[in-house]
């Protein structure tokens, strides 16, 4: 019997009040003035979002995810663990994914009990993924971007040492020196929360996966990059003696479900196509500030920047990335498709796309659970039984 | 007009890249946070001293070390690079950057320094004047903050976008990050200042949108006896833009 399909929803909590004069600015990161943010305003959209995550447990969809982010309208998720808090109590069956708080930005100890409260307070339902932060926060964060990896490596060790080890346990390392490292509570989960590293396909967050046997969360890879991405961790991680299961490879997507193909673009377009020219939008600076790529990877990746932070051609974007837009049927054979050609079980659905009004997010929600995963789950023909196993 | 020799040494581990030219009492050249303007200017230098420009250890020809993250492991780097050179005393001449790592070598080596040249020198901690966080500066904005005249910046810089020199000017500025991006002042620099007892020269352009020509004052009263020059409609690269202030290291490092 194969694994069965996973269904995440991934959510961004953007802030979409942009002023009207947005567009003078050429980043909404980072420098993007705060007096923009109206908490009233801002009030609303948490409590709007808040239901949306409710109603997705509600509806049998497998786990909440949030991120962090800073200094941006792009998300209004500075702490993850505080969402995170705010939905245990509200909610049942799903997985609540902090996908998650760059351990740079804390301290390590301090990470693992965040982590460790809320693994306890919802009954073993957390789930973690440790992103190195975008460029853009280390703007935004006192910490130095070019010992950013290495400083990122030295944590990871910290927190599950602190998950695995029966303490008090001692660590001195470059960046931090513990003398007690004993931190309570411990994680309701043994050994510790499922573990992701989630990032853009560095060779670097790579291979800190594929040793530790994490899943890998990749964010803003394109199709292509994605299956090599997937590919390339299992043979890392093989070379570890560490096998990943389908599951650890979550596909993140882009997905809208309506009525007709034709009602599903034109509720849909106009916010996906905002999303990529306003709330992704950020200057090459913000992107790779120095010393956070190596040399290699910044020529790389100034030759893709245009493509993926504010310029939009939705043929490009459509083909180069993982978007499914339309009835149900057309939306669970994409999916289909893609969890063969990328060997995943699991779906990281992002489903509220910029200012997406609440009934549109609501109606994608209730169409994509009703709909969708009951086609996907009833179909177990030998290739998607292969995929997921 | 004698050229430059390129030599390669390893330096603890670290591959240092060094050009020569010419005899005579040395000079030796401290590049600032940038390999991009060249050192061409001090070449008629060459004439009469034997002239020694050494890249930073992360910058231009020379190789990396991650492991150097403080200003002080530049000092290190230097004396060993210096001993190597078998420079035993010597005129040194700094530029921004390389102004601060040269005063900051001659407070803790003084007797190793005849002389000290200053040109635009980073590194003081002067609220008054501040000088701009060049790391938060847009990479296509940094050539129009560095001299007044544009014109003097226009042979360096590419003509059409040019990805190997963006990635150049990315690494170079990858070793500064490591070296300031959380500390960009250290009071301990300034705390030593006042041992520099060698004859001292620090240049300025009144023009300089780096380093306002106002900090000019504040490294006289941690150096009494500095020689202070001010070039009129100069920027930060007063030594490209102003024949003058060439002349007048020139005359002072005979």
């Amino acid at each position: 019997m194969g694994a069965a399909l996973r269904f995440n929803v991934m959510h961004f909590m953007p802030y979409v009040h942009l002023p009207e004069n947005h567009k003078e600015y050429k980043s909404t990161w980072v420098s993007f003035p705060n007096k923009y943010y109206d908490p009233h305003k801002g009030l609303d959209l948490y409590n709007q979002y808040l239901s949306q995550l409710v109603l997705a447990d509600k509806l049998g969809f497998d786990a909440i995810v949030v991120n962090e982010h800073h200094n941006t309208v792009y998300s209004m998720m500075a702490c993850p663990s505080l969402i995170a808090a705010a939905l245990i109590p509200q909610t049942t069956n799903a997985r609540i994914c902090v996908w998650g708080t760059p351990p740079n930005f804390t301290l390590p100890n301090r990470l693992a009990e965040e982590y460790a409260m809320l693994d306890v307070m919802s009954k073993g339902r957390l789930e973690v993924a440790f992103p190195l932060g975008t460029g853009m926060e280390y703007w935004s964060n006192p910490v130095n971007p070019a010992t950013a990896r290495e400083k990122f490596r030295e944590s990871l060790k910290i927190i599950l040492q602190a998950w695995t080890e029966d303490g008090p346990t001692t660590h001195y390392g470059q960046y931090y020196t513990y003398r007690f490292l004993n931190p309570w509570p411990r994680p309701f989960q043994r050994p510790h929360p499922p573990c992701y590293i989630v990032g853009t396909g560095s060779p670097e967050t790579i291979e800190i996966a594929a040793e530790y046997g994490f899943g890998y969360a990749s964010v803003f890879v394109t199709q292509q990059a994605a299956a090599e991405l997937n590919d390339n961790l299992r043979q890392r991680a093989a070379s570890y003696g560490n096998t990943l299961r389908p599951d650890q490879f979550p596909l993140q997507t882009w997905v809208y479900v309506a009525e007709t193909q034709e009602q599903a673009e034109r509720e849909f377009f106009g916010h996906f196509q905002h999303f990529f020219e306003d709330f992704a939008r950020t200057s090459p600076q913000f992107l790779a500030p120095p010393g956070y790529l190596s040399t290699d990877q910044l020529k790389i990746r100034a030759e893709m920047a245009d493509k993926m932070h504010g310029g939009f051609d939705f043929n490009a974007i459509s083909k180069s990335f993982f978007i499914a837009v339309g009835t149900p049927e057309k939306v669970a054979n994409q999916l289909g498709e893609w969890s063969v050609k990328m060997k995943t079980s699991h779906f990281n659905n992002v489903m509220h796309v910029a200012d997406m009004p609440h009934w549109k997010t609501v109606k994608n929600l209730t169409l994509f659970a009703e709909e969708v995963m009951p086609r996907l789950r009833s179909r177990s023909t030998p290739s998607y039984r292969m995929a997921a196993e | 007009m004698i050229r430059f020799e390129r030599e390669t040494f390893v330096i603890n581990g670290v591959k240092t890249v060094v050009f020569t030219a010419g005899h005579g009492e040395p000079v030796v050249f401290f590049h600032g946070a940038s390999t991009l303007e060249g050192f061409e200017f001090c070449q008629s230098w060459s004439e009469r001293h034997r002239v020694i420009v050494p890249h930073h250890p992360g910058f231009g020809e020379s190789g990396d070390d991650p492991n150097l993250t403080e200003m002080h492991d530049y000092v290190m780097h230097y004396l060993e690079l210096f001993d190597t050179l078998r420079l035993d005393r010597f005129t040194l001449v700094g530029l921004s950057l390389g102004g601060y790592l040269a005063a900051k070598f001659a407070s803790e080596h003084g007797h190793r320094v005849k002389k000290l040249a200053l040109i635009a020198p980073s590194g003081m901690i002067d609220p008054q004047h501040p000088m701009i966080d060049m790391l938060a500066v847009p990479g296509e904005q940094v050539p129009g903050l560095l001299v007044s005249n544009f014109e003097v910046m226009k042979k360096f810089l590419p003509e059409k976008p040019d990805l190997d020199f963006m990635a150049e000017r990315y690494r170079e500025a990858t070793t500064v990050a490591r070296l300031l991006w959380e500390h960009p002042g250290d009071p301990k620099f300034m705390r030593y200042l006042h041992r520099i007892r060698v004859p001292t020269m620090i240049i300025w352009g009144d023009e300089d949108k780096v380093i306002p020509v106002g900090q000019a004052e504040t490294w006289r009263k941690f150096i009494p006896n500095a020689d202070i020059k001010i070039f009129k409609g100069a920027g930060h690269l007063v030594h490209l833009e102003k024949p003058e202030a060439v002349e007048a290291m020139s005359n002072f490092i005979i």
